[in-house]
Order: C-alpha cells, then sequence, then structure tokens
C-alpha cells in the first residue's frame, strides 16, 4: 500500500466510527498552543467559540485549529481543574495562551512511562514532587529531597558527600542488595542519579504500585522514580542564576571515653595491659571531623520561539565533606533542546554531562579505628605520630588518611534523542535512543613509612608500608536504550481513549583496567606509573555486559471523565537468566471511579472531588550480577614446579544454575479527595504486595568450599502490606498571603511467608558474635536474633539466686557485673536456643509533616520527618576485636564496678559477650527536615533595575533531630554506595542485615545562605 | 509548518530487523571468565585445576585458612611449646586458644574449617575433571594421585582438629548439596579411610622423587605422610613399611647442618620430603598469607621490624633440649638484653625493643640473604610440612610399637647424631617410647606437630595443664565444631563433647 493510502483508510474508518466527520468549505483557521505555567503542553483543553456549538480539544502537544469565520469572535478555553479563560480573536490567527491551574494537585500532569496522564485519571498509585520543593534545599541528590515528602517512600540518607541515598518504595520489596527503585530520567533507565544536578529536575514522579511500574516490567519491582528535566518554553530567554554557600557538620556524635575512663575500664577488663604513660587524652573524633563548605553555582539559560525550545544550564558544587582531607567537586551541563520541524513533526534532545572529582577517605577503615583507639595515646606530639598500632593493634587513623591520596575523577554522559511524528492527530510515533556513557579514573598513591621511630612516637605494630604504591584505575561503561513507542489518542464523544504499544531494547557493556607499580616518589607530578620500579608492575582487567529486550503495551480508557480503567502489559527478557527462564510476562490493570462527577452527588458543596481506585500488577527484579547462573573460572592462580612459576584455576563460585526471576504481586486501592474547593485534598491507600522467589545472597555451609561461602538464589516469598496517608491544606488569605501544611503517614508491615528450602537465613556478621539476624517465616525481613538480656548481675547473690525451675543455676560460671540472660526454653543453660527475636531496621510507620507561608515578600518552610517501631543493632558496640578498644563514655559511666553496682551495663565487654538485646536499641527518630526564609524583592523594585525575581534565603537540613538510638544516626547506609561500577551502583547493604551500625558516615547538618537571581 | 508523512516505514522497518534481532541479543556469556563448559573441553584444563589445587596451599590472612596465622594458632600457640606472644593484648582470639578459654565462636576456628574446606572443594572440582581430560592414563592417574595426596593431607589436618566430619569426596550435585550425606558428620574412621585411601592411591600412581618435578607430591611422601596416618591409628606394621620404603628408596637423607633446613639454601633438599613451594613475582604475593610474617619478631621501639611476633618458642621448650644440642638455636631466636645477631647479620638492637624474649627460627626469612620482593605478609618461605628427620622419628616409633627395638634406635640415634648428641640407650620399649617422643619435641619444635602428637600419645592433658592451660581431658583433644557452621546445617552437625 502506499502512505497516502493506508492514511486515507484510516481516516475514512475513523471518521465512520465517530461520526465527527466535518462538512463545508474549509477557511483559514485559527492555531494556537495551550500550555499550562510550566510551559507543558495541555492536551484535551476544550475550545469553544462563545455563543456557538462549534469547538475542538487540544492535541498531546497542546496545540490546536479551529475554524472561525467571525474574526472577532471570543474563544472560551476550558479544562478540568483550570480556571476558564476568554480570549477576543481581535482579528489574530494564532492564539497562544497559558492556563493556570485552580486546583493543581488533581490536574498535575504526571509522567506515568512512556507517556504522562493527569493524577485525577491515574488508576494506580503516584507520588510526585516537584524540581523547585527538591532545589529549594541544600542536598546533593535529587532522592534526599524527596524525603518526608511523599507516604509510601522511605529514604535514608548518608551524609557522605557524592552519595546516592537508599530509598525504600512501600517496605523491603527486595531481600537482595538491589532493593533500590529503578530510576528513569528523561527515558534513560538508570541505577545512579548522582550526576543529576537538582536545579534541571522540573518533576520527580514516583510509581509506587505495580499497577503503575508494570510497565518497566522486570525493573520496576521496587518502585520507579521517574526524573523529568526542564525544558525551553516559549518567550523572551530567561537567564537566571541560583547559588548557595554553607557548611556541614555532624549532626550528632558518639562521645568516646576520655583517658581516665579508658584506664578505669581496662583495670577490669585487661589488667595485664600495661598502659603507655604519655599523659595524653586523644579525642580522635575531633581529630577527624570538621565543618565542611559546601558551595553551588547554577546558571541557566531558557527561552524559545514556536520552531526551537532551549534550556540551558551549568552547575557547579563543592562540598568538603565532614572527615578529614575529603572532598567533592562535581560540575554539570544540561542541554534540552526541542526543534519543531514540521507541525507534525518534533526532535528532542537532552543531553547532560557531569564531571566529578571526589578526594577519597576509606572511611570503613577510618570510622572503624577512630572509634577503637585509646585516648592514652596521642594523635601526633613533634610531628610524630601515635602508635595506635603497637599498643592495641589499631591504626593510628590521622596517619592512614594523611598517608594516602586517593582521587576519583568520574565522567558521565547520558543522554536521549527522540524523534516523534504524528501523522495524524491521534497517533503519535516517538523512536528514541538513549546513551548513559560513564568514565571513570582513580589515581591512588599510597605513600610508604615504617613502623619506627621516624613515623611514630615509638616503633612497633602493623601500620607500616615499606614500599609505596600507586594504583591506577580506569573504568568505562556504555549502556544504550532503544524505545519505540506508538500512541493513539482519541476522544470518541464521552470515550477517551489512549493506547500504547512498543518495544525496547537495552545492553550494557563495561570494562575495567587497574595496574599498579610499587616505589613510586611521593610527589604528585611522578604520580603515573611509568615512575614506579617495573619489576613490581601488575595488573588486571575485568568485564561485564548485559543486554535486556521487552515488548509493551498499555490501554487507558476513560468514559466521561468518570470511569477510569487502565490495563497494561509487558514481556521482558533478561540476559541475566538461563534460556530456559529468560521470559517474564508482566501484566496490569487497575479501574478508577470518580464518585464526584456522578449526576447524583451534590454539586457546590463542600466536595469539590472524590475517587476511588482499585488495582493490581505484577512486577519482576532482575537486579543481580551478570553471570549468577553460569558457572566460571578463575585462572592464573600461581604455583612453582621445580622453580617454574605455573598457572593454575579453579571453579570459583557455587552457582544456582537455574536462577530465576523474582515476581512481585500487589494490590492497591485509593481513595481520593479534595474539599472546599481542592484547598483540602488527601488521598488513603491500602496496598498488599506479594514478592515470591525473591532474589537473595545466602550464606551457605562451608563444607561446601565456596570461597566466600554465599551465593544467590530464588529463597523465599514475603509480604509487604501497609496503609498510606496524605493529607494537605492549602490557602490564599489575600493576594499577599497564603500558607500551606500538610502530612502523610505510611504504615507498612514486612513478613517473610515462605523459605524455599525451609532453611531460614542467617546474616549480619558482628565480629565473634556471628550472626545477629534471621530471616525465618513470620517474621519482618532481617528480624535480629539473639539472646534477651535481662540486665546486669549486681552481686554474687543474684547469680546464685537465678535459677531454672529444677534449681539449677542458670549462669554458674557468671561474675558479678555480667549480663543476665533469659533461659527461654527453661533448660538450665544460656546458649543458641535461647535466642528471641528483637525487631527489625524496618520501621513500623514513618511519616513526613510539612509547612509553609508566604507574606508579601517572605516565604518560610519547614518540614520534618520521621520513623517508628524499628530497631538499631550497635554493632560498632558489639563488635570488640581487642580488649584494648575504647568505650563509649556513656558505657564507662554507668557500667557496672565493685563501688557501683550497676544493674543496666555490664563490667566489661569481649569479643565473645554474645549477641543480646542489650547491644538492640530503639531506631525511632523525628526530625526537622528542612527549614527555610525567604525574602522576595516586590515586583516594582525589580520593574526599576529590569529583573524578574531576585531572592535571598536561609536554610538548613537537618537542624534538630530527636532520637533515641546512642550512634551516629539512626539513619544507616551499612556502607557507602560502590564506588566502582557507577552503572551498577547499588548500596552493598543486604535488607538481610539492615540496621547494624559498623561505622556509617554521620548524618550531617546543613547550614546555608542562597540567593536567586531571574532576569 | 509542513507535515513530514513518510517517517511510518522507517519505523515498521525498524520493528522488522528489531523482531529478527531473535535470542542470541540476550545469549551473553561471561566476560573475561572461563566458562565450566570451557573447561570440559580444553585439554589443559584439567592440569590447570591441579595447579590451583596446590595454589590453595597458600591461603592465609585473616579470612579461610590452610596455613597462615590461624593454622600456626591452632598446630602451635595452643601446645606447651608455644605461647601466642606479640603484645599481650593483640589477637584475642588466639589468645582464647592459647589458655583453652575459646567457644564455638571463635574465628579461628571457623576460618581454618571453611579453608580446609575451600582446599577440599579444589580436589573435588580437579578430581571431577580429571577423568574427562584426553591425557594417557599414567599421566592421568599421577595428576589424580597428587590431587588425592592433597586431600588426604587436607583431611588429616581436617580429622585431628576437629574429629569426624562431613564427608566431601566428590563435587556435590546441587540437588545434594543441602542432603544430610554431606550436611551430618562423618565418623573419624570414615575419614581415616577416605584419607587412607587417597594417600595409598598416591602411593601407587605418583613418580618418586627426581622422576617428577620438584614441588610435585612424590611417591615417598604419599608413603611418609600414609605412615604417619597409620601411626595415628596404631597400625604400627604399615606405618612401619611405609617408612621403611622411604627410607629404602635411598633418595633422602638428613642435611647435615640442622638450622639450613629452613633456611632458602635447604629449601627442597636432601632432607625434604615435601613442602609448599612459594616464590617472587612482580605482585609479590607468591607466598602463603601471614605465615613467616605473622611470627617475625617484633619490634617494641628503635628499628623497624620482621613481623607479628606471634607464636613465641616457650621457655619450656628451650629447657626441653640437652646441653648441646644444636638445635636449639636453630629453632629458638633468643633475643638477649644487648641484643641478638641472627644468622644473616642482621641485629636485633636489645631485648627492651621487641616485645617478647623468643621467636621462631624455623619462620625467619632474611630479607637480605633470602628472596624478598617487599610484602611482609607474603614473605616466599617454602613450609616444609614433611622431612626425612620426622620420617625417622616416624620409623622409629613404629619400629618400637612392633617390636623391632634395634631399628628404632639406630634411626633414633640418626636423629641424634646431626644434633651433636650422644646416641640414646635403650631401656626397653617403654623407655625407648618415652625418648622417640622426647626426640620429636625437640627435633620438630614449632613445625606445627606438637599439639596433635601430644593428644595422638594421650599425652595432652596431663601436659597441658602442667604448663598451665585450661585443658579438659575429652573435650579439648578436639576443636568445637564453629557454632556458624553448625546453625548454617539447621542443627544437622552435631557439636563436639564439652562445646555444648
Amino acid at each position: 500500500m502506499k502512505p497516502g493510502l493506508l492514511k486515507y483508510v484510516a481516516v475514512l474508518m475513523l471518521f465512520l466510527c465517530t461520526g465527527l466527520a466535518q462538512a463545508g468549505p474549509p477557511a483559514d483557521p485559527v492555531k494556537g498552543t495551550v500550555r499550562d505555567k510550566e510551559g507543558n503542553p495541555l492536551p484535551g483543553v476544550t475550545i469553544q467559540i462563545k455563543g456557538t456549538n462549534q469547538g475542538t480539544v487540544t492535541q498531546p502537544d497542546g496545540t490546536y485549529s479551529l475554524n472561525v469565520t467571525d474574526p472577532n469572535a471570543i474563544l472560551v478555553f476550558s479544562y478540568i481543574g483550570y480556571t476558564p479563560q476568554e480570549v477576543p480573536l481581535g482579528g489574530r490567527a494564532v492564539v497562544d495562551l497559558v492556563l493556570e491551574s485552580s486546583a493543581s494537585e488533581l490536574n498535575q500532569v504526571v509522567v506515568v512511562g512512556y507517556g504522562t496522564r493527569r493524577k485525577r485519571d491515574l488508576t494506580g498509585s503516584v507520588g510526585s514532587v516537584s524540581g523547585d520543593a527538591i532545589a529549594a534545599q541544600p542536598v546533593n541528590t535529587a532522592t534526599q529531597g524527596v524525603q518526608g515528602k511523599l507516604a509510601g517512600v522511605q529514604i535514608i540518607s548518608s551524609g557522605a558527600p557524592g552519595s546516592q541515598p537508599q530509598v525504600r518504595v512501600r517496605g523491603t520489596g527486595s531481600m537482595l542488595a538491589g532493593a533500590e527503585p529503578l530510576y528513569v530520567v528523561d527515558g534513560v533507565l538508570t541505577n545512579d542519579i548522582r550526576n543529576i544536578n537538582t536545579t534541571d529536575i522540573l518533576t520527580m514522579d514516583v510509581l509506587k504500585d505495580a499497577s503503575a511500574s508494570a510497565i518497566y516490567g522486570v525493573r520496576a519491582a521496587n518502585g520507579v522514580i521517574i526524573i523529568t528535566t526542564k525544558r525551553g518554553r516559549v518567550g523572551k530567554m530567561e537567564v537566571s542564576y541560583n547559588m548557595s554557600v554553607g557548611w556541614r557538620e555532624v549532626a550528632s556524635l558518639v562521645k568516646m571515653a576520655n583517658s581516665a575512663q579508658y584506664t578505669d575500664y581496662l583495670k577490669d577488663a585487661g589488667p595485664n595491659v600495661t598502659i603507655p604513660s604519655y599523659n595524653a587524652d586523644s579525642d580522635w573524633y575531633d581529630a577527624l571531623l570538621r565543618k565542611g563548605m559546601q558551595q553551588t553555582h547554577n546558571v541557566s539559560l531558557s527561552g524559545g520561539t514556536e520552531k526551537f525550545l532551549y534550556y540551558f544550564n551549568v552547575g557547579y558544587l563543592t562540598d568538603e565533606g565532614i572527615v578529614r582531607s575529603n572532598k567533592y567537586d562535581r560540575f554539570t551541563i544540561r542541554s534540552n533542546n526541542e526543534w519543531n520541524i514540521a507541525s507534525n513533526l518534533k526532535f528532542v534532545a537532552q543531553v547532560s554531562y557531569m564531571h566529578n572529582t571526589t578526594q577519597n577517605v576509606n572511611l570503613a577503615e577510618v570510622y572503624n579505628n577512630t572509634y577503637r583507639a585509646a585516648p592514652v595515646i596521642p594523635i601526633t606530639r613533634d610531628g610524630k605520630y601515635g602508635n595506635t598500632s603497637a599498643f592495641q593493634n589499631v591504626g593510628n587513623p590521622i596517619l592512614s588518611i594523611d598517608k594516602v591520596n586517593d582521587r576519583y575523577k568520574e565522567n558521565r554522559l547520558q543522554g536521549t534523542g527522540y524523534l516523534e511524528y504524528s501523522p495524524w492527530e491521534f497517533i503519535k510515533l516517538r523512536s528514541s535512543m538513549s546513551a548513559n556513557q560513564g568514565f571513570q579514573n582513580r589515581r591512588r598513591y599510597n605513600v610508604a613509612f615504617l613502623n619506627n621511630e621516624s613515623t611514630f612516637l615509638v616503633a612497633g605494630g602493623n601500620q607500616q608500608r615499606p614500599e609505596s604504591q600507586l594504583t591506577m584505575v580506569k573504568e568505562e561503561g556504555t549502556e544504550w536504550i532503544w524505545d519505540n513507542t506508538v500512541t493513539f489518542q482519541k476522544k470518541f464523544d464521552r470515550h477517551d481513549l489512549t493506547v500504547l504499544a512498543g518495544f525496547t531494547s537495552q545492553e550494557y557493556q563495561g570494562n575495567y583496567l587497574e595496574g599498579l607499580r610499587r616505589n613510586v616518589p611521593n610527589s604528585p607530578d611522578l604520580w603515573y606509573l611509568i615512575a614506579g620500579d617495573p619489576n613490581t608492575s601488575t595488573n588486571t582487567a575485568d568485564g561485564d555486559k548485559y543486554a535486556r529486550r521487552s515488548w509493551l503495551g498499555r490501554i487507558n480508557y476513560s468514559y466521561a471523565d468518570k470511569y477510569l480503567l487502565t490495563a497494561s502489559f509487558r514481556n521482558d527478557a533478561s540476559s541475566r537468566f538461563p534460556s530456559d527462564n529468560r521470559n517474564g510476562y508482566f501484566p496490569a490493570v487497575g479501574a478508577g471511579w470518580v464518585i464526584s462527577e456522578e449526576p447524583w452527588m451534590p454539586k457546590g458543596g463542600a466536595l469539590s472531588f472524590l475517587k476511588l481506585r482499585g488495582s493490581w500488577g505484577r512486577i519482576g527484579n532482575d537486579n543481580i550480577s551478570s553471570n549468577l547462573y553460569i558457572l566460571t573460572a578463575n585462572s592464573g592462580l600461581l604455583y612453582f614446579f621445580g622453580g617454574t612459576p605455573t598457572l593454575g584455576t579453579n571453579l570459583a563460585d557455587i552457582k544456582d544454575r537455574n536462577l530465576k526471576w523474582e515476581t512481585t504481586e500487589e494490590y492497591d486501592f485509593g481513595l481520593e479527595f479534595a474539599f472546599l474547593d481542592s484547598r483540602l485534598t488527601g488521598e488513603v491507600n491500602y496496598y498488599n504486595k506479594k514478592t515470591k522467589d525473591a532474589l537473595v545472597t545466602v550464606k551457605i555451609p562451608g563444607l561446601l568450599g565456596d570461597p566466600d561461602n554465599e551465593y544467590t538464589t530464588n529463597a523465599g516469598s514475603f509480604v509487604n502490606k501497609g496503609w498510606e496517608f496524605t493529607v494537605g491544606w492549602k490557602d490564599n488569605i489575600s493576594e499577599d498571603f497564603s500558607y500551606n501544611i500538610g502530612g502523610n503517614l505510611t504504615l507498612n508491615d514486612n513478613e517473610v511467608t515462605g523459605l524455599n528450602q525451609g532453611q531460614p537465613l542467617f546474616r549480619g556478621g558482628v565480629g565473634q558474635q556471628g550472626n545477629i539476624t534471621k530471616t525465618d517465616n513470620g517474621q519482618p525481613i532481617g528480624s535480629f536474633f539473639v539472646l534477651d538480656a535481662m540486665g546486669v548481675f549486681p552481686t554474687q547473690g543474684a547469680i546464685d539466686a537465678y535459677v531454672n525451675k529444677n534449681g539449677q543455676k542458670i549462669q554458674p560460671n557468671a561474675q558479678p557485673g555480667d549480663l543476665q540472660y533469659r533461659d527461654v526454653n527453661d533448660d538450665g543453660s544460656i546458649n543458641d536456643l535461647d535466642r528471641i527475636y528483637a525487631g527489625s531496621y524496618q520501621p513500623k510507620f514513618y511519616y513526613g509533616i510539612n509547612a509553609g507561608l508566604a507574606c508579601k515578600g517572605i516565604d518560610f518552610s519547614m518540614d520534618f520527618y520521621g520513623n517508628a517501631g524499628n530497631k538499631i543493632y550497635n554493632g560498632k558496640k558489639a563488635f570488640r576485636y581487642e580488649v584494648t578498644d575504647n568505650v563509649e563514655a556513656k558505657y564507662a559511666d554507668r557500667r557496672w564496678t565493685s563501688t557501683r553496682p550497676s544493674t543496666t551495663d555490664p563490667r566489661v565487654l569481649y569479643g565473645n559477650t554474645p549477641a543480646s538485646t542489650y547491644f538492640v536499641e530503639s531506631g525511632n527518630f523525628f526530625r526537622l527536615n528542612n527549614i527555610t526564609l525567604g525574602y522576595s524583592l516586590p515586583k516594582r523594585i525589580l520593574d526599576n533595575i529590569k529583573m524578574e525575581k531576585i531572592r535571598i534565603y536561609l536554610t538548613s537540613q537537618n537542624l534538630f533531630t530527636s532520637k533515641r538510638f546512642s550512634g551516629f544516626s539512626p539513619e544507616m547506609i551499612s556502607s557507602n554506595p560502590k564506588q566502582d561500577g557507577f552503572l551498577s551502583l547499588q548500596n552493598s547493604s543486604s535488607p538481610l542485615e539492615a540496621g547494624i551500625e559498623l561505622s556509617p558516615y554521620p548524618t550531617t547538618r546543613t547550614y546555608a545562605l542562597g540567593l536567586n537571581i531571574t532576569f | 509548518m509542513k507535515k513530514l508523512n513518510y517517517i511510518p516505514f522507517v519505523l515498521i522497518g525498524s520493528l522488522v530487523i528489531y523482531a529478527a534481532c531473535g535470542k542470541s541479543f540476550l545469549d551473553i556469556p561471561p566476560q573475561g571468565r572461563v566458562t565450566e563448559d570451557e573447561i570440559r573441553t580444553n585439554p589443559t584444563a584439567s592440569i590447570d585445576l591441579v595447579n590451583g589445587v596446590y595454589n590453595v596451599m597458600w591461603l592465609g590472612g585473616f579470612g579461610p585458612d590452610v596455613h597462615g596465622l590461624q593454622f600456626i594458632t591452632l598446630t602451635s600457640i595452643s601446645s606447651d611449646d608455644a605461647d601466642k606472644g606479640s603484645t599481650p593484648q593483640d589477637y584475642e582470639p588466639a589468645l582464647q586458644i592459647d589458655n583453652f578459654i575459646f567457644t564455638a565462636t571463635n574465628p579461628i576456628v571457623q576460618n581454618y574449617w571453611t579453608g580446609l574446606y575451600q582446599a577440599i572443594a579444589r580436589c573435588n572440582q580437579a578430581l571431577d575433571k580429571l577423568p574427562l581430560s584426553p591425557l594417557e592414563a599414567a599421566e592421568k592417574n599421577r595428576l589424580i594421585g597428587e590431587v588425592r595426596f592433597l586431600r588426604g593431607y587436607f583431611y588429616f589436618n581436617l580429622v585431628r582438629t576437629y574429629g569426624g566430619v562431613p564427608k566431601l569426596d566428590r563435587v556435590p550435585t546441587p540437588d545434594e548439596a543441602n542432603s544430610d550425606e554431606f550436611q551430618t558428620r562423618a565418623t573419624a574412621d570414615v575419614i581415616y579411610e577416605l584419607i587412607i585411601s587417597d594417600l595409598q592411591f598416591a602411593v601407587d600412581n605418583v613418580p618418586l622423587k627426581g622422576a617428577t618435578q620438584v614441588g610435585r607430591v612424590t611417591k615417598g611422601a604419599a608413603q611418609m605422610l600414609l605412615g604417619k596416618v597409620y601411626m595415628y591409628r596404631k597400625n604400627w606394621q604399615k606405618a612401619f613399611e611405609l617408612s621403611q620404603a622411604v627410607v629404602n628408596s635411598g633418595l633422602y637423607d638428613t642435611l647435615s647442618a640442622y638450622a639450613d633446613i629452613w633456611r632458602a639454601k635447604g629449601a627442597n633438599s636432601i632432607e625434604s620430603i615435601f613442602e609448599v613451594q612459594t616464590g617472587t613475582n612482580a605482585a609479590c604475593n607468591a607466598a602463603i598469607e601471614l605465615y613467616a610474617n605473622s611470627q617475625g619478631i617484633r619490634a617494641r621501639k628503635g628499628w623497624s621490624d620482621f613481623g607479628f611476633g606471634f607464636n613465641n618458642p616457650t621457655a619450656d621448650l628451650a629447657a626441653a633440649y640437652e646441653p648441646g644440642d644444636k638445635r636449639k638455636d636453630a629453632t629458638i631466636i633468643t633475643i638477649l638484653p644487648n641484643g641478638t645477631v641472627l644468622w644473616d647479620g642482621f641485629r636485633v638492637p636489645s631485648r627492651d625493643s621487641v616485645e617478647n624474649d623468643r621467636y621462631s627460627y624455623k619462620a625467619y626469612h632474611s630479607r637480605t640473604q633470602e628472596p624478598y620482593c617487599g610484602s611482609p605478609d607474603r614473605t616466599p618461605k617454602n613450609l616444609r610440612v614433611l622431612r626425612y628427620g620426622e620420617l625417622l622419628l616416624q620409623y622409629a616409633e613404629a619400629a618400637n610399637e612392633a617390636g623391632n627395638g634395634g631399628e628404632a634406635l639406630a634411626k633414633l640415634n640418626i636423629v641424634r647424631k646431626r644434633a651433636g648428641l650422644p646416641p640414646a640407650v635403650s631401656g626397653g620399649q617403654a623407655d625407648l617410647r618415652q625418648k622417640i617422643w622426647k626426640e620429636r619435641r625437640v627435633e620438630l619444635a614449632m613445625e606445627h606437630d606438637r599439639f596433635w602428637d601430644l593428644v595422638r600419645t594421650g599425652r595432652a592433658g596431663a601436659v597441658m595443664r602442667a604448663h598451665g592451660k585450661a585443658f579438659m581431658d575429652n573435650k579439648n583433644e578436639l576443636f568445637p565444631i564453629p557454632q556458624e557452621q553448625i546453625v548454617l546445617s539447621n542443627n544437622r552437625l552435631k557439636q563436639n563433647p564439652g562445646y555444648d
């Protein structure tokens, strides 16, 4: 068939169906585009010639075309949720219009994956946060700015510069480390959004339930966060400059014992230890931590014509971090352009580049050592370091920072280009190619030093590096994603139908190269491998590759804006599973009923909107490493025969050759409402999410000989169910005074319902205490499983009196001052059979409260965030490496001594002090997340100086926290995001062992002063 | 603006191409990793797997351990020959073992278990693939023999440490891995049967020293180890025959200078029967992790030291040497108040410059006179696992127990002669037994034999308690099954007596 013919047949059929065929001679039509305040095109706006029945609606791109015979006619633009406007034509041929929203909450357009919907038309659960709300906070990653703003979205952030917070959408959705949501940045699917400048963000939409996220199939199990960046709008060029400058400091510090307390403690814990007499009283944390400066600067240009729209931003951020020598600098550029090549053909290119430099600190080592280092050893004295290593086998943390220069440079280029073509108004074809490329290089120089008196106050210990060492790492990753979709959208009378179909494929390839030489001179100009000893030259390399291929489709149907129906389907195939298990099918359906549209509902009353909705969907998770089902070999294992080096191999890890998809099925019910002209809005949701064949890394018995004694398999099933409540009130009292207040609350209940081999999963090793969490049927994932400590035996009498039913002494070997444990099974002895479940890190509920007001030029806002019902295991206190490890001041003050028979804290803590509830603490906290006070210059002054906007503001992140936990922060990301492998970036904390505090980066408090200028 | 109408065809075309892309797009082999399938089809792969078994003998550090500090702790620090050493507070888990106050959660107990099973897994993988190899039968059996020797050696260490352990004599299929067959303990007798059959296969299929590369398992090594195993089983006749076969092979002898056995120049000498090979390479990691360095002299002030200072010879051991015994100064570095000069000329400044009174000379590696590439944790020191001196004493003990006191005395006196001591005189079988045991202690001091030897000969309780250790009879002869492993087996692994 010829193209023309095909088109005409289709058009003819449609005309016959709808009876909308128009007759009469064509006249020059009036054209234009309708947009919202943000410059987004508004589809479906009704345009009528006043006093007639003639009219039309805007197309998906907001354009319309209407034949008008009377040049003085008045056009009426109306759209639900927006204030209607009447525009006299006045002989014009083009009328562009911006509609002001009347109740923006409900009519907000949200991005739902491969398309957009009005929020009021959704049948699933989607939360949105505007870019302005994120950019207003002094945070480095957008995710952190969402904290406390959305029900069902729990965000745990670390204070480490350049780190990405951990996100849990509706509970822990996976047992694997990859419990992170999928991010979609302008169509680019990624795990890492640290390259996105918060200033560039227009909106962040979180697809929370399975019916909303199922369009992303296998990637959606942990929720989907869609980030849309800003675009230009038609009009004159707008230039803005935004900056902020401030500092960060540690929000909460653990005070360690001073020399007197420490010496006193060691009299009991290690009477044989000879304490060196330096007369020192070192505060190691004080030496390690500092106030870190933080600055951001952004310049953006945007504007455009009907044919070309542009948005351009350059941003710079520097964040020193609160740890000595730590630093993070980031430079970003974004250019989003849109060319309207023809009225039905558009090309959009959105490209961003990021470069960052990190001066890295090995935090796990440094924090651990700082916690343990004895106060009796000087940090430095007379230019020499105190030798903590010789005394107590703990490296001097300040020395270890000073003797390493670890610089990390990361470049990321991310972009999407798409062509969108509408052969007819109701069809939109889009082909989009996205690329995500990363290049990293790392230069780590380890300075040589000896454990003698040239470095230390005294010699000895194992902290030394006889030879300097230079490591260079280069890593690159390239990913492409090719999306092709066709969207049909048409209104037939009161039927509104949108059909989407498409296919997408994706491939990632990465490689890694590392070279090392020793004996490199200590001068930055010589930090190249060539300057090192060639006889010590070694290198290693690695690679990764994976691909996915998918088909997808979705139907949205609504009748009279009243009955809403959505159905979607996705088929995914992933190279990460064996070919028999490779395909996954992910359907979803949802229905909604806008009750307030029913004729029998009273109109004009307090109620302005009411919707009931329900949905079901199935989603999956393939967020595991690439080759977990194929047995591979390690080659290059050296040995010598006859003095000749000979290489060997071994089969590396035990693999599950039958690995399959993890699938989640979710039901979601919601009620959305608005009262009093949408001044009061709210939403209630119930969800029930069942995950089966959960992918998880389980520990396996050592006798199987696996080198790390663990492997990844489909280990079990679990459920997350809960309620979400959101309510908000906003009102404009007068032109000059408006305010808003709102809050959200999420109740979540997580429970393991099945274990594939009936084997509970033990994780969370804390030194000699062994595994302290148990994941078993009927319990939340990663529950602490420990002895029940009832207190401390104050006297020998209490020990003698502690007997079971047969009069047997339960802890006959205890001494006064030891912990007393409950004999749960009453067998007369304390052992593993007496362990109890003592809670988990997963909160029972979490909540956010926000409030704001604007009066004349002053704006003020604050938001709070908190969670409750979870527990934290104080792992750093429990993990005693050596008797001489320092203890916390609070413990030292409260522990049992012969003169102070405490019943709360034991006399001493040893490495083999068993895991017990003594180390379990409450994870509850409540925090003033952000408080901001701003002032904008009045319009008359601005007009005089030809400015659009000048605003100055003061802000503080984390100004105040109320918590019960004695550690650094109740917000714990077990370790920093894996810094190698940018596209596979994951927080390495497994949900199976969440909430064990070992060496976290403390939460920080930020103060900043900012300025926004637009002209 | 104009409308463009030809683009649908580009898109439809690309759809067709896409659909035709097919399945191969998703069949991505592991990048940079040889797969098991490739190993099956590669003729040299099974040889590579055998080499990989030898390599596992370097496993040490603070994780799974085969021959590192944790091995030293369990075999030497545990005994009356050595103290934990280092600073009093360093490495609490080892102190617990030194004083016999450890529990089943002690990390050393766990890491030695996982290390040895890792080694056994490598053996089983190689044994799984060797039958598929296109090599000639004799060559194939030689390789199988080498691996079975090593597996027997690893199991011998396991059974001596923990008693009966799960018997993994093949790579379990995924379905079998969780079965009771593998997840419960076999008896010590069953494990000994496996060890004996492995070593017997090696005896029958591995060439003599000289007919195979230095460093590989030899027939002599297999005979000696099998003889030692029979000695533990009190099968004196077999122990005697096998020891005799090694002597009669004429391929081994005592090295005249006892101290040289542990020097680089004494590596793979006439005395050596089996030793772990090490060397230098660019990465400087071709050695057992934390073997020599963990036992090196530890400075307190004034100089940069040689190690962590663990595993110090005790005063009791020093006193066990007869006057004039050359072996004492070859075994023990005694730090004198005004310093000690080592064989390579290095001078340890003074007693107050170091942490401890005595260090093991057998673990000392000269950084100036011997190969050393700069990474202390991987000092290239060969570990002498089996040597002729021990063989002679094993021979003597077996002969004595088998009723051949004359042969026994003759072999004992070869050992004494080299030590510069007068010949011993036998006062009957029981007297000679005591003399041989005493000789074993001083000849093999600091060579990871003492603890097991005391248990074998039933003297452990008395000797250990006399030495001040809290050793309990019928408990501490064996170490506990690691608690974590019991939990991971779902309590199917049963704990050793006394550790519950």
